[in-house]
């Protein structure tokens, strides 16, 4: 579970990322953030794993202050909260299967990691969160060798090796086509029901928020302007959030049907 | 169809000027350069030059091939220095070029301190720090490995701290939330984007050694330096033709091989 009490941050050129912001996730949620670009969904989620940290108010994962922590706390709260990233953020000279066991680097010695001594149940598992995203015949293949849907498939593998309880993703589709994106969705979707993690996904895609989230947050200028399930939003809803009227930009569109597999 | 020509660019009645000031400056200078000098006609094409290029240069061209084992050798010393170097420096530079890089080392007083380490080191010539060495420690060629490996530092540090600036500091972003530590974060997230070209510019220098150390013997800092020095002051310009043949072939087939393996690598 995610709590954030009066949380705030500003930066320190003085912009305000975060305003008041209280909000409860529960386990096992499939949450999308809608807003604009400069809203502060990047920043909503990235407070989450401590890629930024909050100046004011408290943040509870798992009913702990997340604030406070430092160097091995933190480390060990990234290892149960994985993070997927608009442009996959691979190592792209490295091959798939090194980029997907360093999902495992928080939960092994750096000894160990260092001289590639993973054990065979890190292996297996390497393996079978590649099976799930249908991409393990590029095992062996360089990143860099594959496309930006199958890049951001492995990145989502790796995500799964962390085996973590809560996914961020930071406009994981932004840099795709319709289709591709379409696909990624429907995986991230999946492993959320599987698996029953957390994931919180940030979209500026009204379509998709739709169609993927079970509870949809708004924000506009650092604070909460929304939050309901999916369910009870239409373009309205939209439209207030954003302040001003849907634009043709704002919808992804396309279908998962016309994609090139895997 | 009628073509539409592009535009022509804007001309700047300014700029015409000011090219037009420089061309006459440029000119003016050649012309005061030319008068005011005394070269020496009659000294550059007297009998005696014309007769030691007679005595030289077809030597030259006739190298002495019953050298060529001694040179073979001295050359080979002359690669070994060179690839010692080379490859201290290889090493000894990649602190540096972490130290320097302003993406790594955050601290704004330290990185300029690195930066300006590296570029005092460049400002020492090879053959000034071999003659430091050969004094130091002696006339050989472990004098010349010292000389071009602290030369080489500076260079491939700065062209290592330029390869680490350039990283993708995402997939270190990645690293850092997947909660990898920074040991972990350095071998999985930077060494796979920094190894390659790191490589080639040290076969690169390598390169540029193997031609810098064949001076070095000339002050005794060991190679074949040492042979050419010796064979010139004894006049025996085959010999010389001999070495420079050898040279010549050396630095070429390295050339050749360094470019088709740096190919590869990137």
């Amino acid at each position: 579970m995610i709590e954030m009490k009066d949380l705030s941050l500003v930066y320190p050129n003085g912009t305000q990322g975060l305003k008041n912001i209280n909000v409860k996730i529960n386990k096992g949620e499939f949450v999308v953030i809608v807003g604009l670009s400069g809203a502060g969904k990047s920043t909503f989620i990235r407070s989450i794993n401590r890629l930024v940290t909050p100046t004011e108010g408290q943040l509870f994962v798992d009913d702990e202050d997340i604030l406070k922590y430092k160097g091995k706390d933190l480390r060990k709260l990234r290892t149960k909260v994985g993070m997927i990233f608009q442009n996959y953020n691979l190592v792209k000279r490295s091959t798939v299967m090194k980029n997907v066991i360093s999902g495992r680097l928080g939960h092994t010695g750096t000894l160990k990691s260092i001289l590639n001594l993973y054990s065979k149940k890190d292996m297996a598992l390497a393996y079978e969160s590649l099976k799930r995203v249908n991409i393990e015949e590029k095992i062996y293949s360089r990143a860099d060798q594959l496309s930006g849907g199958q890049q951001q498939r492995v990145s989502i593998a790796r995500v799964l090796t962390q085996q973590p309880s809560v996914v961020l993703a930071d406009e994981p589709v932004a840099s795709l086509d319709p289709p591709t994106s379409h696909q990624v969705m429907k995986y991230l979707k999946k492993i959320n029901s599987e698996d029953n993690i957390t994931t919180i996904v940030n979209l500026h895609f009204i379509d998709m928020a739709m169609e993927y989230a079970d509870r949809i947050i708004g924000m506009r200028a650092g604070e909460i302007v929304f939050d309901g399930p999916a369910s009870k939003v239409n373009e309205k809803t939209f439209e207030e959030i954003y302040g001003r009227p849907i634009k043709e930009d704002d919808i992804r569109g396309g279908t998962e049907e016309n994609v090139e597999t895997p | 169809m009628n073509t539409i020509v592009p535009p022509k660019p804007p001309k700047s009645g300014v700029k015409t000027i000011r090219n037009i000031i420089i061309g006459i400056g440029m000119l003016a200078l050649y012309i005061w350069t030319f008068a005011t000098i005394e070269i020496p006609w009659d000294r550059i094409f007297s009998q005696r030059t014309i007769d030691n290029f007679d005595r030289v240069i077809p030597k030259l061209f006739s190298p002495d091939f019953t050298f060529a084992s001694r040179v073979f050798e001295y050359m080979m010393e002359t690669l070994f220095i060179a690839f010692t170097g080379s490859f201290m420096a290889a090493i000894l530079a990649v602190p540096f070029g972490f130290f320097a890089a302003s993406n790594i080392n955050r601290n704004p007083f330290l990185n300029t301190l690195g930066k300006w380490i590296l570029n005092a080191d460049r400002t020492f010539p090879e053959i000034l720090l071999a003659l430091i060495f050969v004094v130091a420690i002696g006339p050989g060629a472990f004098a010349g490995v010292l000389a071009i490996a602290i030369h080489s530092v500076g260079m491939l540090g700065k062209l290592y701290s330029e390869v680490v600036e350039s990283i993708d500091m995402n997939v270190v972003e990645a690293m850092e939330a997947n909660g990898a530590n920074k040991i972990q974060i350095f071998f999985y997230g930077i060494m796979p984007q920094v190894i390659p070209e790191f490589l080639s510019y040290a076969i690169y220098r390598f390169e540029i050694d193997v031609r810098a150390s064949t001076v070095l013997g000339i002050i005794g800092a060991g190679g074949i330096g040492t042979l050419l020095v010796i064979s010139s002051r004894n006049r025996n310009w085959d010999e010389v033709g001999m070495i420079l043949l050898v040279i010549i072939i050396f630095v070429s087939i390295i050339d050749y091989i360094s470019t088709f393996i740096r190919k590869r690598i990137v």
